[in-house]
């Protein structure tokens, strides 16, 4: 076991290196850069623009900033962005809070919901509910989420009323109720397709695990249907649960970037945007080997677990 | 249109205010037109203003203020923010008028404050002036933020002029003095927008371009720095020691909306008191102006919406190309369909509100027969494809613009078809705007490009960087002149220009100017940016003001009623 | 589909068992059905309206769906809704297509080199698969779309190389179990080329995970292709694609809704039926795989 990790870790490392030159290279390679943004300011002359390059050492080759960038990196130093002068690192904690606020809430939605529709769907096999699901589920996957972000707008914010079209909160109104407010709209959206991909799963294990012995020998003991779904059935189902919430970790912090630029919520998508627009290279790449990190870390954990859970599974 | 009669009250009584305290008188009964009660027997007016600012003003801005230094690399979000934390040495209003801010007069030739030959420069500054630390602002702050600006280690933003100042003297707390390297007209107005920065807090930083200041600066302006929620907000809270006029509200927070969409439905909501910087769009001024306790102006900006050519492509060379394509615009068009009307129709880089603004210049007519005689004379036949060509150039081009910017994808959309009119041939090819104002813009790289140009610094008519034929990037040269624009006449001009001080003589050449520049059409005027602003009618004293960059120069007069 | 017909009956593809599970696979059905209605309406479809996609008439500007001449409204140039909606989809679907065979190959390429040969080929292959998994498809896209002209043609390129990965993952484990079977050994005594062990062996015996995921990948690329065309970074006006449709449909979300409700509700029915098509086929061909 501790060679795996020990293998994997090392190929992760690898990993992350090749994510930042890939990441890096395409950055660079973009034509204009963090100082466009000033192109059309009456009084910044291209002198000035030439001086400033200078000043930010973008006229370096990319090779020479990219070392320089992955030295510091390697020491912990995440750099600043070129924005504020904050440093990367903070910028990243700041907007972490509120996607992890609106990752949290649209999985809380998801895993509840499509538990109770992957349970509903296994039990009552082929029954209308079930196709419904089913249907719904494809449907589910199938709409392009921005889209639904403004559909969801359009109905809930600008014709009924009832929900803020975006922000986080109202200014001057931080309580625990205007927050939870601003939050329905953008989770709901963010867990539609997530309660598609869990309800499938859940449809699945269920059934897997309703064929195993022991819930037959249980029914043959005189078990109380419910019991036995409840106990043993559902809970072996949700074993392998664990691991899909690894899994889903990087298509969430997908969803969540695109949910983020819909909504305008402050959180790490927007960011993210808002970076690569300013060309703010130690912010972007920040996100990224971030992101990459999670999800790589995600992956080693979800096969870990997986070869905890179920020893037949070998690790090599 | 109440809101002008309410911007004259304000001008005079900060006029007079001034008058008052320049001259030392206190207890000048001013009449209170703010709805606030009438002060005190005895009081000065200074410090009746000062009794209890109170209430909020939302400010909905689309792009998140990030800079606070406010020497350092910014955009405008920036200078709403530096406004209220900061003083310059002077002021410019919305009529175009200068006046001390930080100083305590403006240095003309006429009162000695400028020498006859524009090289020496004397300013007095205000006494009593305190940093929002409690320490006194001297002229030793001056001199240390005028030299800053041109360390060669320091980001600064625009040098241009600051870099002519030479033997910068302290003569006593109150009065500095330097010499320029030239004579040079336009930095009076440059000055207006060069925030002063306390000495004693920067100097104490091993590097003034990651210094604590640039996090949680410290200014003279009416409102101190509050709190910052990155990605979201920013909030200031009021500076009862301010030394001018105001503040009246308590907090001032700046919302960061990016969306367009998302930032009407909170302006119709009421989740944002006050439009800053990007405007209500022009399809929702219509329904905006009906809006129940909502105010809705039409405000001019300075800027004014292009067609810019590339003069050195070959399809642009001759004149007769740039009339014909101009005189095949259908100008009214897009400024009464696409734009609802809200821009005004212009000829002139120069916005109509300048004292400089040349009313005389001919007017364009929308007339496709006359554009396809001015190709068919020049020697431009279609040819097989439709397409006219001449010595071998096909007229067909390249329009470029931000990605995404869907007004301008329909008026490019709109002009491929009026263009494919005459023969002429458009293809759009948009870039997103961190590609397309980098080099693609400033070293020419584009055939046209649609963009919205500012070419004033705050009021002055200077546009050495965008026409001066030094000024070419893609040339070596060292402004944003991007057409490769290159006339002798206009060159001439523009060095007369800087070197003249007196307002009437400069009127002449820049009139002149502005003739040349439209006879000879390195970019088609479309139109002069008007732009809705709203804010609640709760809130009172908002003067819009064309001469600087955004909207919340003045927060300082703000207040709240009800 | 050798591998999976009966090699001793000569039996008509329409005859195998695939094709009759596909067949009774309803949800599958429907979704092929409505692909092929799609496709014919954005084929046909323009060429019976009235109305020419590009035709721009300032006078009609934001006529509402079904209240005149054009059925489904016009857009802020005036322009028929209807006839840009089709011309839209020929430019989706087929961007869509393509970027499937593009990626698939492609991924199929790397998978089954990596797979075959293994070792360190096998290993810079995988992780650099990894590598491009690691990001959010999102960040490739855009970067892809500023550093490259967005043309049709480049927008599938882009698009294919946010998805092959997907592909080569799915080809490299299959490829690599299949080399061990015993009719990869026979060959490899007989004494063929790997090239052609690689692929005129292994390859049709991993034919359908590479079909089902071909087909869900189409699936996935008209949805690449709306967002970064809604962010105005991918197809260019006044070529209309659904994506480009919604951009700037935001803006008139409270006065137009039509704008943003019928593209998108192009987009999600065309989507919808790829993954209906391709949940069937995998119950056809027997493949083990998750919904993704």
């Amino acid at each position: 076991m501790s060679r795996f990790l020990l293998g994997r870790l090392i190929q992760s490392a690898i990993l992350l290196v090749v994510v930042s030159v890939i990441g890096y290279v395409i950055l660079g390679l973009i034509p204009g850069g963090p100082l466009s943004q000033f192109g059309l300011d009456p009084g910044l002359t291209a002198a000035d623009i030439e001086r400033l390059k200078e000043q930010m050492g973008l006229n370096q080759p990319l090779w020479m900033r990219y070392l320089d960038w992955a030295w510091k990196l390697l020491h912990g130093d995440w750099g600043v962005s070129l924005r504020d002068g904050t440093p990367v690192l903070t910028v990243i904690a700041r907007h972490l809070v509120a996607t992890l606020l609106l990752m949290g809430s649209s999985t809380v939605i998801a895993v509840a919901a499509g538990t109770w529709i992957g349970i509903r769907s296994a039990t009552r096999r082929y029954s209308a509910f079930d196709y419904a699901a089913t249907v719904g589920a494809m449907v589910a996957l199938s709409i392009p989420t921005f889209w639904f972000g403004l559909v969801g707008i359009y109905v809930f914010s600008l014709k009924l009323g009832w929900l803020p079209a975006g922000n986080m909160y109202t200014i001057g109104d931080a309580s625990v109720l205007d927050y939870l407010h601003h939050l329905i709209l953008p989770s709901l959206v963010l867990s539609l397709v997530h309660i598609a991909v869990w309800s499938r799963y859940m449809r699945t294990a269920m059934l897997d695990a309703i064929n195993q012995d022991f819930v037959k020998t249980a029914r043959a003991k005189g078990v109380a249907e419910r019991r036995i779904l409840m106990k043993h059935v559902v809970g072996n189902a949700l074993l392998p649960m664990i691991t899909l919430a690894g899994v889903q970790l990087p298509s969430i912090l997908t969803g969540a970037l695109v949910t983020e630029t819909v909504f305008t919520w402050p959180g790490m998508g927007r960011l993210f945007y808002d970076s690569l627009g300013y060309s703010d290279y130690p912010v972007v790449m920040g996100i990224l080997m971030f992101s990459a990190i999670v999800v790589i870390l995600g992956n080693l954990i979800a096969d870990v677990v997986v070869a905890l859970v179920d020893p037949r599974i070998r690790l090599a | 249109m109440t809101d002008h009669d309410h911007t004259t009250h304000l001008l005079s009584r900060r006029a007079a205010l001034r008058l008052g305290l320049a001259g030392g008188i206190a207890g000048l009964g001013l009449p209170h037109l703010l709805g606030k009660p009438a002060f005190a027997q005895g009081a000065t007016a200074k410090e009746a203003a000062k009794k209890a600012p109170a209430g909020r003003v939302v400010v909905g801005i689309t792009q998140e203020p990030t800079v606070f230094n406010p020497l350092m690399l910014k955009i405008e979000v920036d200078d709403g923010v530096h406004f209220s934390l900061f003083d310059a040495l002077f002021r410019i209003g919305p009529d175009g008028v200068i006046t001390p801010n930080l100083a305590a007069e403006v240095p003309t030739q006429k009162n000695g404050g400028i020498s006859e030959d524009g090289l020496n420069w004397r300013v007095r500054l205000r006494d009593g002036v305190r940093w929002h630390d409690g320490r006194p602002f001297t002229a030793e702050d001056v001199k240390y933020t005028l030299e800053l600006i041109t360390k060669p280690n320091f980001r600064a933003w625009r040098t241009a002029g600051h870099s002519l100042l030479r033997d910068i003297t302290v003569v006593s707390p109150t009065e500095i003095t330097w010499r320029m390297e030239k004579p040079f007209s336009p930095y009076l107005s440059f000055l207006t927008e060069t925030f002063i920065v306390p000495k004693h807090v920067l100097e104490t930083a091993a590097d003034p371009n990651t210094a604590d200041f640039n996090k949680a600066p410290i200014g003279t302006g009416a409102f101190k720095w509050g709190k910052r929620t990155a990605g979201d907000n920013l909030e200031l809270v009021a500076n009862r020691d301010y030394h001018g006029e105001g503040p009246y509200i308590e907090t001032l927070v700046f919302k960061y909306i990016p969306d367009l969409t998302v930032f009407y439905t909170q302006f119709k909501s009421g989740d944002i008191d006050l439009t800053g910087q990007t405007y209500i769009t022009p399809d929702n001024y219509k329904e905006a102006k009906t809006l129940p306790n909502k105010v809705v102006t039409l405000v001019p900006r300075q800027t004014i919406e292009t067609i810019y050519f590339n003069l050195e492509k070959p399809q642009f060379k001759e004149l007769a190309v740039r009339q014909a394509l101009y005189a095949a615009v259908d100008k009214g068009a897009i400024i009464d369909a696409l734009y609802y009307g809200v821009p005004s129709v212009t000829e002139s880089y120069m916005p109509r509100s300048s004292f400089y603004f040349n009313d005389k210049l001919p007017k364009q007519t929308f007339d496709v027969k006359a554009a396809r005689k001015l190709l068919d004379e020049a020697g431009w036949k279609p040819g097989k494809d439709g397409i006219r060509v001449k010595d071998g150039v096909r007229l067909s081009f390249n329009n470029t613009t931000t990605s995404g910017d869907h007004l301008r994808e329909q008026v490019q959309q709109f002009l491929k078809q009026s263009w494919a009119d005459i023969g002429v041939e458009m293809n759009i090819a948009n870039q997103p705007a961190a590609v397309l104002w980098g080099d693609f813009w400033a070293k020419s790289q584009f055939d046209t490009v649609i963009a919205g140009v500012t070419y004033m610094v705050a009021s002055d008519p200077d546009v050495t960087n965008r026409f001066h034929s030094s000024s070419i990037g893609a040339k070596g040269g060292r402004g944003s002149n991007t057409a490769q624009y290159a006339n002798p006449e206009v060159d001439a001009l523009l060095a007369k220009g800087t070197g003249t001080f007196d307002p009437e003589e400069r009127r002449k050449i820049y009139t002149r100017v502005q003739e040349i520049v439209r006879h000879d059409l390195p970019f088609m005027p479309i139109f002069q940016y008007t732009v809705p602003l709203g804010h609640k009618s709760s809130v009172k004293g908002f003067v819009p003001n064309p001469n600087t960059r955004t909207e919340s120069w003045n927060a300082a007069g703000w207040s709240r009623v009800g | 589909m050798t591998a999976l017909a009966a090699p001793m009956t000569p039996t008509r593809w329409w005859q195998g068992r695939a094709v009759r599970r596909f067949m009774s696979h309803r949800l599958a059905l429907v979704g092929a059905i409505m692909i092929a209605l799609l496709a014919l309406a954005c084929i046909v479809g323009p060429s019976l309206l009235a109305y020419d996609m590009l035709q721009i008439d300032l006078r009609a500007r934001f006529a509402p769906p079904l209240t005149g001449a054009h059925i489904l409204g016009t857009d802020p140039l005036g322009r028929d809704v209807a006839a840009r909606l089709l011309m839209a989809g020929r430019i989706s679907l087929m961007v869509g297509v393509l970027a499937m065979v593009l990626s698939t190959i492609a991924g199929t390429l790397v998978g089954v080199v990596a797979g075959y040969r293994g070792g360190w080929v096998g290993a810079v292959l995988m992780r650099t698969v990894d590598g491009f998994l690691a990001f959010p498809p999102i960040f490739l896209v855009l970067a892809l779309a500023a550093l490259l002209k967005p043309t049709p043609a480049m927008i599938v390129v882009i698009i294919a190389l946010t998805k092959w990965m997907e592909v080569a993952r799915i080809v490299e484990a299959e490829v690599r179990s299949l080399k061990e079977r015993e009719f990869v050994h026979a060959s490899r005594m007989l004494g063929l080329s790997s090239a052609h062990i690689m692929f005129r062996e292994i390859l049709p015996n991993a034919m359908g995970p590479i079909i089902v995921a071909a087909s869900l990948t189409v699936a996935r690329a008209i949805l690449l292709e709306a967002y970064i065309s809604f962010l105005g970074y991918g197809i260019q006006p006044p070529l209309p694609s659904w994506g480009n449709m919604l951009n700037g449909a935001q803006q008139y979300l409270a006065s137009a809704p039509w704008l943003a409700i019928i593209p998108g509700a192009a987009i999600t029915i065309a989507v919808t039926s790829f993954n209906f098509i391709g949940d069937g086929l995998r119950d056809a061909l027997d493949v083990r795989g998750e919904l993704k």
